[in-house]
């Protein structure tokens, strides 16, 4: 044993740069792969927890405010609660804090306690007085509002103060970036924050045990044939709120495990290519230390080791600091629900990890390293190292037809010659090049869809009216400005849809709106009442289909409806619909738009406007530029592409370099006979380079395909975990030139990697080579 | 006749090396002679070679050859100087494994110019008896056959000089004689021939002047009066050598 570990050393010494190549890429791979592991067994786990201790609601219900508060009360015995939250009465709130305004559904409650969704405070106290409001957390970071905050109510004609004495985190709620919030204060102030046509009662519900999806649902339609028709105005449920928690987290685990495995195959193909490499050219070592005595299981032993050393030195180095890197990804959803963030990581799973990626190291390695202990010591000792025959002679052929210089075509040629070894660096080269095609396809995907959602290009400011402002004047306000080129005003109201248990938030829309960007995946906008577009989330599960009709149903009365497209939208992960604001009137002749996308003519100032527009009602109007910019679990989506796509294309390079130095050396003699006969050294060079280049032609050239392919899958995934189809566009982010380019630019890598293993054969020094023959 | 080597007190130490490998050697060789460097092994006659063939750079002294010195010459151009004036034939021929007879033949001439040289390549197969070869590949030949590749290899840029080190050393007596045979054709159509033996009778019996190195210095220079000669000198010398 001591034998076979003082041998390994010994030529692991001897093969410094092997063992740094292995060394960078385990490192690469498993911290790439801790990063996923962590994440993966974390991100359910912060949420449950945050839901069970803050006892978060499976169900909350917002009720029509003519609702008797007795009937509420008696619906969760009607249906089966175990425990209940409400009838709370609250109120749509509008407020203004320095020069933004902002819309809130204001609860009316005594305490941040009860048996449903506890309030847990994060700052300050509950409130005590009519004029004080408590936040969310969340809401506060977001729009800076501190402690102490006076904000001005808006929403009705009095515009009371409210001082800020409170932040909480509420389990029941999205984070501040993906969803709208709640404020609370004492029940005695809601009647002076309301008006009647603001105000509802809300029930938080908790069941027996875990309710799936579909006993939510009864839970629901139990609750609906309890109270007169149209009492229930929205309703949200935990599974929901839990993939909306979940979402960024879960495309990252899904990203980064996908990923990890490409990097795994890139590091078993490296660490293959090595030791096949090492036995080769051990041939005649293997006979002399078979004749010395090691038996078959000592040699491959032996061989194992040499990989096994530096890959246990890379996993001791890459696991914590793998661990170390997903802490920031964990520490920010700990943050979002409030949980005292600690470290997190757990001994036994980074072990596990240890364990299997040594593992994978040591059979990948001892499947060759086997060939060398099996061999037999006479035809290791006489065994030649270099390949023989017509190996790669089809390939040189070719290169020889298209009139490439000699020391091309031998350099292409040896770049085949272990068909085997070219193989899997072409592998490695096909892993690093598709993932950066991802890593600079699905940003752009992003950011397309980011755009249609923004209104980037469509337009410029968003105006928002308070209760106390009619629709006319703020369309007479925005009419009289001559920059204005185009205003479309969005209204919302819920609709109960047959087969979908919460009404849907539907967008009501007044105006030229197909301008507005929206991604319409088939069919087409909509151009006449009772026409309506939906996402894919919606259409599947009220099993709807482009054509259908479908009798919705506001406040109890009938809507007819027809789905004429679907479009891209992730709001509520794809149940939304969407339709002319005359559809709606059609049921409530009342309903007005409370939003206004304002576009304006080429060449405006957009502050300027903003300006004017504000200060021709300060009040009751919010008027701001439309922020295009990238929400921030985008970016970091965006970023964690970035790295893992640096991480594969450096494990690419470590591929072919690996490759290329395995080859230098073993055909040291052949070029030391090459040099003999009048081979330059940059000729060398360029033999090396050439070998290098054709690797990575043909992985860069392969990798296009799977890059497209991998590309267009995630994008699917992605887009379905948010209830949609990928709109067409977000496939087609690449232009061709690109596509062209892209190969090429790995060629040019590849053979700058060439350069050290081609320096290193060009200096080969003919007279000791040949002298040692 | 005018001089196509020129070595001028030439010494050479090896890294590590006790004494030098060559130790003062002036030796100058004129053109379509058939010089033979003769000696013990580990005299350094393979050190002399590699000097003329501006593989190895000498410790001290001055290489010329066809009236350029080599000191001065860069790796680069030095390797253009072996492409254009040397042939070099090895003991164990060096040929590269994975190409074809032919495009093992083809390298020099393609490492020199893009201009194709195949015609040519086939034609020296042809006049080295072995055309049939040109597809095979090294490792299917015999060392008599492997030796003539490399023969032709060594040709094909058509060299002032043509260096073999041991050429016969890994064959068989036949084959041997058969090589030898083949440069003794050449020198008679004006090639310029060093050999490198450490045996003496092919060195009497096919060159015009047989060099001896002892210990990395010339030690006899001998010229004989003609290179083709009797049988009876060949075999007088012959007794001399085995006495
Ligand atoms: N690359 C080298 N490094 C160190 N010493 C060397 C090297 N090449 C040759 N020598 C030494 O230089 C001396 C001359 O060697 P050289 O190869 O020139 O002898 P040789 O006459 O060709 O011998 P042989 O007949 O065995 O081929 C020897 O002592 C040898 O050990
Ligand atoms: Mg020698």
């Amino acid at each position: 044993m001591t034998a076979i570990l003082v041998k390994a050393i010994a030529d692991l010494r001897r093969r410094r740069v092997q063992a740094v190549v292995i060394f960078v890429t385990v490192l690469l791979s498993i911290g790439t792969g801790t990063m996923a592991v962590t994440l993966m067994s974390q991100t359910r786990d912060p949420y449950q927890t945050a839901f069970q201790a803050q006892k978060g609601a499976h169900l909350q219900v917002t009720f029509n405010p003519k609702t008797d508060p007795k009937l509420l009360a008696a619906t969760p015995a009607a249906i089966g609660a175990s425990a209940f939250g409400g009838p709370y009465l609250a109120t749509g709130l509008e407020f203004k804090y320095g020069d933004r305004k902002y819309y809130q559904n204001t609860f009316g409650r005594d305490t941040p306690g009860g048996a449903v969704e506890v309030l847990k405070i994060a700052g300050g106290r509950w409130p005590r007085a009519n004029d004080e409001i408590v936040l969310t957390r969340s809401f506060a970071e977001l729009n800076n509002v501190p402690l102490g905050a006076h904000l001005r109510v808006t929403s009705v004609p009095q515009t009371p103060m409210l001082t800020v004495v409170g932040e909480v985190i509420d389990i029941d709620e999205g984070s501040a970036d993906l969803s709208s919030q709640h404020a609370w204060v004492l029940p005695a102030a809601i009647p002076a924050l309301t008006t009647p046509d603001s105000r509802f009662y809300a029930m938080d519900y908790r069941f027996p045990g875990d309710p799936t999806s579909s006993q939510l649902a009864g839970y629901v339609d139990r609750l609906r044939a309890s109270l007169p028709p149209g009492s229930i105005s929205g309703s949200v449920n935990y599974l929901l709120i839990r993939s909306i928690f979940n979402i960024t987290n879960q495309i990252l685990t899904g990203v980064l495990s996908a990923f990890s495995v490409f990097a795994l195959v890139a590091t078993i193909a490296i660490v293959a290519v090595l030791v096949t490499g090492i036995v080769i050219s051990a041939y005649r070592e293997i006979g002399i230390m078979k004749a010395l005595g090691f038996t078959p299981a000592g040699v491959t032993g032996v061989f194992t080791l040499q990989i096994v050393i530096p890959a246990l030195a890379a996993c001791l180095l890459g696991i914590p600091a793998g661990t170390l890197v997903s802490q920031p990804l964990l520490a920010n959803s700990s943050h979002a629900l409030g949980l005292p963030y600690t470290p997190s990581f757990s001994i036994s799973l980074d072990l596990l990890i240890l364990v299997a990626g040594l593992l994978v190291v040591v059979v990948a390695a001892s499947l060759p390293a086997l060939r060398a202990g099996l061999l037999k010591p006479i035809t290791a000792i006489t065994n030649a190292t270099a390949p023989r025959g017509g190996s790669g002679r089809r390939v040189r052929r070719q290169a020889a037809r298209l009139g490439l210089p000699r020391p091309v075509i031998l350099g292409i040629g040896d770049a085949f010659a272990r068909p085997l070894r070219a193989v899997l660096t072409v592998v490695t080269v096909l892993i690093g090049v598709a993932t950066v095609v991802v890593a600079i396809g699905l940003p752009r995907s992003f950011l397309l869809i980011n755009n249609s959602e923004t209104g980037a290009g469509r337009y410029q400011v968003l105006v928002s009216r308070s209760d106390a402002y009619p629709d006319s004047e703020v369309m007479r306000i925005l009419n009289a400005q001559e920059e204005t080129a185009r205003v479309v005003a969005v209204g919302g109201q819920n609709v109960v849809i047959p087969g979908i248990s919460d009404p849907v938030n539907t967008r009501l829309l007044r105006g030229d709106s197909a301008q507005l960007g929206y991604m319409v995946i088939a069919g087409r906008w909509f151009t006449a009442p009772g026409e309506v577009l939906a996402p894919k989330g919606l259409l599947q599960e009220a099993h709807l289909k482009i054509g259908d009709q479908v009798t919705g149903s506001v406040n109890g009365e009938p809507l007819q409806l027809r789905v004429v497209g679907e479009v891209y939208d992730i709001s509520n992960l794809g149940r939304s619909l969407f339709m002319d604001l005359a559809t709606m009137a059609a049921v409530r002749p009342a309903i007005d738009p409370f939003t206004y996308y304002v576009t304006l003519k080429q060449g405006t100032d957009v502050n300027a406007y903003v300006g004017r527009v504000a200060a021709a009602q300060p009040d009751l109007i919010d008027v701001h530029a439309s922020d295009t910019s990238i929400i921030a679990p985008v970016k970091i989506i965006d970023s964690v592409l970035l790295v893992l796509a640096a991480v594969l294309a450096l494990i690419g390079v470590g591929g072919v370099f690996n490759t290329l130095l395995l080859n230098t050396r073993e055909r040291v003699h052949d070029t030391a006979t090459l040099k003999a006969v009048g081979m330059s050294p940059r000729q060398v060079i360029v033999m090396v380079a050439a070998a290098a280049g054709l690797l990575a032609l043909v992985g860069g050239l392969l990798a296009m395909p799977l890059g497209l392919i991998l590309h267009h899958m995630l994008n699917d995934v992605i887009s379905s975990s948010a209830g949609n189809d990928t709109p067409p566009g977000a496939y087609a982010v690449f232009n061709p030139l690109e596509l062209g380019v892209i190969p090429l630019l790995a060629v040019a890598v590849a053979m700058l990697a060439a350069l050290v293993p081609g320096r290193w054969a060009a200096r080969t020094n003919v007279v000791e080579v040949l002298h040692s023959e | 006749m005018s001089e196509l080597v020129r070595l001028t007190e030439i010494t050479k130490v090896y890294q590590g090396g006790v004494t030098g490998a060559l130790n003062g050697v002036s030796l100058t060789v004129e053109e379509g002679e058939f010089t033979a460097v003769m000696g013990p092994s580990g005299s350094g006659k393979t050190t002399l070679l590699n000097l003329v063939a501006g593989l190895d750079r000498p410790t001290s002294g001055s290489v010329t050859v066809a009236g350029s010195d080599l000191g001065p010459l860069g790796e680069t151009a030095l390797a253009r100087f072996r492409r254009d004036h040397i042939g070099f034939v090895f003991q164990f021929f060096h040929l590269l494994p994975n190409l074809t007879v032919l495009e093992n033949v083809l390298i020099p001439a393609q490492l020199k110019s893009r201009v194709s040289s195949e015609a040519a390549g086939r034609e020296l197969l042809a006049q080295l008896g072995i055309a049939e070869l040109a597809d095979r590949y090294p490792a299917k030949l015999s060392g008599g056959q492997q030796q003539r590749v490399s023969i032709a290899r060594a040709l094909i840029n058509r060299p002032t000089l043509l260096l073999a080190d041991e050429p016969t050393g890994a064959l068989d007596t036949r084959s041997g004689d058969e090589v030898m045979e083949l440069l003794r054709q050449l020198h008679r159509q004006g090639k310029t021939v060093l050999l490198v033996t450490h045996d003496a009778k092919l060195a009497t019996r096919y060159a015009a002047r047989v060099v001896s190195v002892m210990d990395g210095r010339i030690v006899d220079d001998a010229r004989l009066e003609t290179a083709d000669r009797e049988a009876s000198d060949v075999i007088k010398v012959r007794g001399e050598e085995t006495r």
